[in-house]
C-alpha cells in the first residue's frame, strides 16, 4: 500500500495531472474569449458580458467548496494527482471511488486492503481513465449533430427552444431535489429554504432594479439554506 | 464601440464582424475548440494507464483491465450517452463542450449557467442565453479547478483552517443548489414548476432502473409541457 502511494504521488504522475489542469484552463480560457468577442454582435453589451462572468464567479463558489470537501476521501486513496486529473475534468468523486473499487475488484482485491498492491493499482487507474473516456468521446463526436438537430428546431420555431430548455431544466433540477429532498428532514429543509430564497431576492432584485443582488442571488441563497439546514442537525 | 450615424447599417455591420464574431463564426470555433481540447484530454487519459502497465512494469493483464472497464460500464455506463443528450438542450453546443470536459455538470455548471443568464435576462434557448450561459459555466470550470489545486496542494490544510461546522453545513450543498436552482426556474413558470415536482417525485419513487430515472423526468417533463403550450395556444383568446 505504502508502494501505491509512492508511485501514484511520483513526478510523472505529478507532470500528467499538470497537463491535464492545462487542458481545462486552457479550454475555459479559449471559451471566455470566443463567447466575449460573439456577445456585442448579438446584442449583449459590455456590461452584460462582466455580469454574466461575475455571476457565474460568484454562484460557482459554494458548488466548489461543496464539491473539495469531498475529494479529500479520494486523496487518500488515490494520492493527490490522480485526484486533482479525476475531479478535474468529468467524473465526481462517487463515480471514482466506486471506479476504483470496481478496478480492484476486477483484479481480485479490496481497494485499500493490504494486499492492494500496483498492479492492482493500475487496474484501478485502467478503469478510472478509460470509464471517464465515455463522456468525452461521446461529446467529441456528437455535440456537432445535437447542434444541427437544434438549429431545425429553432428554424422551425425559435420560441420551441425556449420552452424545450426551460423544460429540461425543470425536469432534472426537479428530479436532483426531489432525490435529496426525500435523504432526510435537513435536506428537505435545505431545498425548500434555497428555493424560497431565491424567489423572494429575484423577485425583490427585479422589483427594486438592484442588480448585484441579482448576481448573488444562488450564492445567498445558498448560505441561507447550509445555514438553515445546519441548525436543523442542532435541535 | 462608436458608430457613426452617417454610416449605412450594411457598413456599420460589417465594420463590427471585423473584431467580433457572428453566432455561426462562435458554433464554428466552439466546435473547433470543444473537439480539440476533448481529444487532448482523452489522448492524456490514456497517459497514465499506459505509464504504469509498460514504463513501470505493473501490467495486470488485459483481462483484469477488461473486467474493471465492463464492471464501469454497466455501473456508469449508459451515462455516457444519455447526459450530454439530456443537458443539451439546457448547455447548448458551447456549453456541452465545456460541462462535459470540465465535470460536475447539475451541481455546479448547470446552476452557474442559469445564474448568469438570469443576472442579464436572458430567454433559456436564446441565442444571449448560451453566450451568457457560456460565460457562466467556462468561469466556473476555471474558479472550480484553482480550488482543487488549492486543496490538493495544500494536502488538505484548506480544510482544516475551515471551522468544523462549515464543513458539516456543506453536507447540504446539493440539495441547496438543487432547491436553490429550481426555485429561479419555478419563479419564471410556476405552473411548470409544480408539473415538474409532481413528475420528478413520481419517477423517484417508481420501480424503475435508477440511472435513467433522471432522462425519463426531463424527457416527461418536456413532453407534459409542451402538450400544455400546444393546448393552450389553441384556445382563442
Amino acid at each position: 500500500m505504502d508502494d501505491v502511494l509512492r508511485f501514484a504521488n511520483s513526478t510523472p504522475v505529478w507532470l500528467f495531472a499538470g497537463i491535464v489542469v492545462a487542458i481545462v484552463i486552457f479550454q475555459a480560457l479559449i471559451f471566455i474569449r470566443i463567447a466575449s468577442q460573439t456577445a456585442p454582435n448579438i446584442g449583449m453589451t459590455k456590461d452584460e458580458t462582466k455580469r454574466a462572468l461575475r455571476t457565474g464567479f460568484i454562484s460557482s463558489l459554494g458548488p466548489s467548496f461543496g464539491i473539495a470537501v469531498v475529494i479529500i476521501s479520494l486523496i487518500a486513496v488515490l494520492g493527490g494527482p490522480f485526484t486533482l486529473m479525476r475531479i478535474g475534468i468529468i467524473g465526481s468523486a462517487a463515480t471514482e471511488l466506486t471506479a476504483a473499487g470496481i478496478g480492484a475488484n476486477a483484479y481480485g482485491v479490496e481497494l485499500n486492503s493490504p494486499n492492494f498492491g500496483l498492479e492492482a493499482f493500475t487496474t484501478v487507474v485502467w478503469t478510472m481513465c478509460l470509464g471517464g473516456t465515455g463522456w468525452l468521446i461521446f461529446t467529441a463526436l456528437a455535440t456537432k449533430s445535437l447542434g444541427k438537430v437544434e438549429k431545425k428546431i429553432v428554424s422551425t420555431n425559435a420560441k420551441m427552444m425556449t420552452i424545450v430548455s426551460t423544460a429540461a431544466m425543470l425536469g432534472a433540477f426537479a428530479y436532483l431535489a426531489s432525490q435529496q429532498m426525500v435523504k432526510g428532514y435537513s435536506e428537505t429543509v435545505a431545498a425548500i429554504a434555497a428555493g424560497v430564497s431565491m424567489m423572494v431576492i429575484l423577485t425583490f432584485a427585479k422589483k427594486r432594479e438592484i442588480r448585484w443582488l441579482q448576481e448573488w442571488a444562488l450564492g445567498i441563497s445558498l448560505v441561507i439554506a447550509l445555514t438553515i439546514s445546519y441548525l436543523t442537525t442542532l435541535i | 464601440m462608436s458608430v457613426p450615424t452617417k454610416a449605412g447599417v450594411t457598413e456599420a455591420k460589417f465594420e463590427v464582424r471585423e473584431t467580433t464574431m457572428s453566432m455561426q463564426g462562435f458554433h464554428g470555433k466552439a466546435d473547433f475548440w470543444g473537439q480539440t481540447t476533448l481529444w487532448m484530454l482523452i489522448v492524456m487519459s490514456l497517459v497514465p494507464p499506459i505509464y504504469f502497465s509498460f514504463i513501470l512494469g505493473y501490467h495486470p493483464g488485459w483481462g483484469a483491465i477488461a473486467g474493471g472497464l465492463i464492471g464501469y460500464a454497466a455501473f456508469i455506463g449508459i451515462m455516457w450517452f444519455l447526459e450530454p443528450i439530456t443537458y443539451y438542450p439546457v448547455l447548448g453546443k458551447s456549453g456541452t463542450y465545456i460541462a462535459f470536459l470540465t465535470g460536475n455538470i447539475a451541481n455546479m455548471c448547470l446552476p452557474c449557467s442559469a445564474a448568469a443568464q438570469e443576472s442579464i435576462g436572458a430567454e433559456p434557448g436564446t441565442k444571449k442565453a448560451e453566450v451568457a450561459g457560456t460565460l457562466g459555466i467556462a468561469v466556473a470550470s476555471l474558479t472550480n479547478i484553482v480550488i482543487i489545486i488549492a486543496v490538493v496542494l495544500s494536502g488538505s490544510y484548506i480544510l482544516t483552517i475551515i471551522p468544523q461546522s462549515v464543513q458539516n453545513a456543506l453536507q447540504f450543498i446539493l440539495p441547496a443548489i438543487y432547491g436553490g436552482v429550481l426555485g429561479q426556474f419555478a419563479l419564471k413558470k410556476p405552473l411548470y414548476g409544480l408539473v415538474a415536482f409532481v413528475i420528478g417525485m413520481a419517477v423517484l419513487f417508481a420501480p424503475i432502473f435508477s440511472l435513467i430515472k433522471i432522462v425519463l423526468c426531463v424527457a416527461i417533463t418536456i413532453i407534459v409541457v409542451l402538450f400544455i403550450e400546444k393546448s393552450k395556444s389553441g384556445v382563442p383568446e
